[in-house]
């Protein structure tokens, strides 16, 4: 058989950086092939090279024996190929529909919009898809907009559709009905190219193509590997995200949470009465569907959201409606979902990133002038312990990798916070390798004392971190399960809204 | 298929100089063609323009003082537009500057001018500051567009200062609106003998000075930029959004303010309704094309002090109407901001892929 694509020897720098150095592998017709490496090991980069969005320095790239001569997307979407972006690039303002056939031909005439929208109908009755093509996108979930990516790309008669991360934003349901449609999709005579640091994801695939900073180490037939192989490929040694929990002494309440209600910025009410409590030397998991209240809740402690009531103290100190600043100086640090809308400031470098919240404070700061020694040496000294992939501590974090990012705001906030850290999907979009010290140090805050919130869609990332475990559902804590303890089935259920004995979900606690 | 425009991840020098370079061939081109049109003789007509602006040394001074206010309301525009706050409204803050500073004059002037002089300057600031901060903090407190509230403040100033003109601080002796001419002591002293380039041109580049220090090296500045690039993150690292925009108003205006002292204290040497005509509105200008850099603002006030000065020059030698000199400056303008967004985008033969 034909490969439906091939990659021969593809190099692209930028600058001194060379993302992808000499990288040749193949896709066959109806195969999910898996592009899998630490963070910036040129995965986007390789992507972006097959979808004409950058231009290979050096190498070829053909589908069905036809080298194309790529200067732009318009050149792969005409030759079958699609793509959905590790960051959506949607028009949140308008339709489905309109974000569909905006820039095709069928935007232009009315005639053909009834065609399109038939088209496009037939599409989602193909993969049962229900989604409403007049509804806003900005009224979609996450795993909704993500659809609207999939559909214009089918929509443009892709055959070989590649997917940038695709479930670091889904919820485990999602994803699950995702595969299933790629598979649908493959009989169908599709072919997937699949890029994800979720080990489960990617043993669903049929080839994983490994990178290691820019150049290809190897291609396997998954059936025939294991994920501790492909670990060892990627990371060249064995990672154990299950590290050895040390009892920890629990201590005295630290952030003592009453009753706090908040509502979203379209005044939904979101958070209807969350009580919890963080003890010292504490790591507790929020178990939940994203949307029910996550978002708000780290928000809300932060002081960035108003609590329209309850009461947040931090040790005997009451901070309810604080401001930021007067939160963060208090010892509190935090890592928001959204890295480049929430976290960054994408278009500074590194080091006036990692001093983001400490710029006015000794010592990066002395009577109001910044100390860019003391910056410049802080910022080397986190990007070796994190590992910041960067030609300098000056390079600007628009062109850092999606994981290189994260990183950058991890390293901030551990090292700013000096109490309390709350972590709202930390490890989205990390190498395991990268997942593995981000949890090390994680236990070793917890060791010092550290009250410790982390909300996560990975249950097992969960079950390994947290001494406790509760879920949240529509706002409120519904249930409450201790290390050890853990009833994954009941977890399941609780997410879900299922409370199987008691109506009052504040009944219904289990420890 | 049609052109596809793509914002640019990082600056590209080389096409930045490039489309510099294009937008003076292009302006210079369309130009020819409108004075060929007129019946000027190019030769003379570009030859006129560059010993009005550049050609010799009394030219070279002249363009200067032209300068002065267009550097300050450069910077002053600059300031707000790094916070991403669209001062549209440095052309009033100029106005509140000079009528706060004249007011002072009036108050204090026969203090010896090595006190007076930095008095009408501060003055200037807080007038100028002051009317800005307002804007700001409607903006902060109301949420109240700073476009429309900068916007309709220049008419306020420019009202109160007819007001002022017509009312209490009118020259009975003159037959136009302004006020009396201001001592010989209270003006600004000129820099070098035998020309009158002010000591405004050296707070210009001063203030200039602060600016860049301000905001590349404090922590004041880092704020600033940040909240110009991503507010959102900004806030929620405990940068006071709200405040900032007061505060860079303030100076925004204020500095805008300073340009109303150099203009009546130094080269008009009375309140007049006239003292800018339109600076405030070229600052917006100097300072895009300038891409907001305080230095290069310096630069690009410059040239555009000079073809004020070398379009007077090409009326008179060539006899076109100033109507014609308005328009080639129009399009100069025109080209240079379309090269300076255009530096920022990439552009190839395709379909929107986004
Ligand atoms: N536009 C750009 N300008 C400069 N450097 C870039 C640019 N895009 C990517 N890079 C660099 O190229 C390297 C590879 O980046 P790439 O985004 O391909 O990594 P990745 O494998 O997708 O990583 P991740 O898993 O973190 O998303 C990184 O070092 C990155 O900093
Ligand atoms: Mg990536």
């Amino acid at each position: 058989m034909q490969p439906l694509l091939k990659v021969e020897n593809v190099t692209k720098r930028f600058h001194q950086v060379v993302a992808n150095d000499s990288v040749s592998f193949e896709v066959m017709p109806g195969e999910i092939h898996c592009l899998l490496g630490e963070n910036g090991a040129g995965k986007s980069t390789i992507a972006e090279c097959i979808y004409g969005f950058y231009k290979p320095d050096k190498g070829s790239i053909s589908v069905n024996g036809e080298v194309l001569d790529l200067d732009s997307p318009a050149e792969a979407i005409r030759h079958g190929i699609g793509m959905v972006h590790q960051h959506f690039v949607l028009v949140t303002s308008m339709t489905v529909l309109e974000n569909i056939v905006i820039g095709t031909d069928a935007a232009t005439a009315i005639l053909n919009l009834q065609s399109a929208t038939d088209r496009i109908k037939a599409i989602c009755a193909r993969y049962e898809v229900e989604i409403d093509l007049n509804s806003k996108v900005w009224q979609l979930t996450v795993g909704q907009q993500q659809w609207v990516e999939i559909l214009k790309a089918l929509f443009l008669g892709a055959r070989l559709l590649i997917m940038d991360e695709p479930t670091a934003v889904l919820t485990p349901q999602e994803s699950r009905r995702l595969f299933k449609i790629f598979r649908e999709m493959t009989g169908d005579g599709m072919s997937i190219i699949l890029i994800s640091h979720k080990l489960d994801e990617v043993m669903q695939s049929d080839r994983v193509t490994v990178l290691r900073k820019g150049k290809r180490v190897g291609t396997v037939v998954t059936r025939d590997s294991s994920k501790s192989e492909l670990t060892n490929l990627m990371v060249g040694r064995d990672v154990n995200l299950n590290l050895v929990r040390e009892r920890s002494d629990v201590g005295l309440p630290m952030l003592v949470v009453s009753g706090l209600h908040a509502a979203n910025d379209f005044g939904t009410d979101k958070l209807n009465g969350v009580d919890l409590t963080l003890n010292r030397g504490e790591i507790v998991g929020i178990a939940g569907v994203a949307g029910n209240g996550q978002k708000e809740l780290f928000e809300t402690l932060m002081g960035v959201r108003r609590a329209t009531s309850g009461r947040v103290m931090l040790a005997d100190q009451d901070i309810t409606n604080k401001t930021p600043r007067e939160v963060q100086q208090a010892g509190i640090g935090h890592v928001p979902d959204d890295r480049f809308a929430e976290g960054l400031i994408p278009d500074f470098d590194i080091q006036s990133n990692l001093v983001l919240g400490v710029h006015r404070d000794q010592p990066f700061a002395r009577r109001g002038f910044l100390k860019f020694g003391q910056i410049r040496s802080f910022a080397k000294q986190a990007m070796d312990e994190f590992a910041i992939q960067a030609p300098s501590a000056q390079t600007i974090c628009r062109t850092l990798s999606g994981g290189n990012a994260q990183k950058v705001i991890v390293a901030r906030e551990f090292a700013q916070a000096s109490r309390v850290i709350l972590a709202n999907q930390p490890s989205r979009g990390l190498d395991v390798g990268v997942i593995e010290y981000m949890h090390k140090r994680l236990f070793e805050k917890r060791k010092e004392g550290f009250a410790i919130l982390i909300a996560s869609e990975e249950l097992d990332e969960l079950l390994a971190l947290s001494d406790r475990i509760l879920v949240l559902f529509k706002g409120q804590i519904v249930g409450e399960f201790s290390h050890g303890a853990v009833d994954l089935e009941r977890v399941g259920l609780l997410m879900a809204g299922h409370f199987d004995d008691a109506p009052n979900p504040n009944a219904d606690r289990s420890l | 298929m049609g052109i596809v425009v793509e914002k640019r991840l990082t600056p590209s020098t080389s096409w930045q100089v490039a489309s510099i370079i294009l937008a003076l061939l292009a302006s210079g081109l369309v130009s020819a063609l409108l004075l060929k049109s007129a019946g000027a003789d190019l030769g003379t007509a570009f030859g006129a323009l560059w010993d009005g602006a550049f050609g010799g040394w009394r030219a070279s001074w002249k363009t200067l003082v032209k300068a002065t206010p267009l550097i300050l309301t450069g910077v002053a525009v600059a300031v707000a537009f790094r916070a991403r706050i669209w001062n549209i409204g440095a052309e009033g803050q100029l106005f509140m500057g000079a009528i706060m500073s004249y007011w002072v004059y009036t108050l204090v002037g026969t203090l010896p001018p090595i006190i007076l002089i930095p008095i009408l300057f501060i003055a200037g600031f807080v007038g100028g500051g002051l009317y800005g901060g307002l804007a700001g903090w409607l903006k902060a407190r109301f949420q109240v567009s700073e476009i429309l509230t900068t916007v309709m403040l220049n008419y306020v100033a420019t009202y109160f200062l007819s007001f002022l003109l017509i009312g209490p601080w009118r020259n009975p002796d003159s037959f136009f609106q302004q006020s009396p001419p201001i001592d010989r002591a209270a003006r600004l002293p000129n820099l070098i003998g035998g020309t009158k380039l002010h000591l405004g041109f050296l707070v210009a580049i001063l203030a200039v000075a602060v600016i860049y220090v301000l905001i590349s090296r404090t922590s004041l500045g880092y704020e600033i930029r940040a909240m110009g690039m991503n507010a959102k993150a900004a806030r929620f690292k405990g940068i006071n959004v709200e405040r900032t925009a007061v505060i860079v108003m303030l100076i925004s205006g204020g500095v805008a303010g300073l340009a109303g002292v150099t203009e009546v204290f130094g080269v008009q040497g009375k309140l007049k309704p006239d003292i800018s005509v339109g600076f405030g509105f070229t600052g917006i200008i100097i300072a895009v094309l300038a891409l907001l850099n305080p230095i290069a603002i310096i630069f690009v006030a410059i040239l555009f002090g000079g073809f004020v000065n070398g379009g007077i020059k090409l009326q008179v030698a060539t006899g076109v109407p100033s109507t014609l000199t308005d328009a080639i400056q129009a399009i100069i303008l025109l080209f240079f901001l379309t090269a300076a967004v255009l530096a920022r985008y990439k552009f190839r033969l395709g379909t929107k892929d986004e």
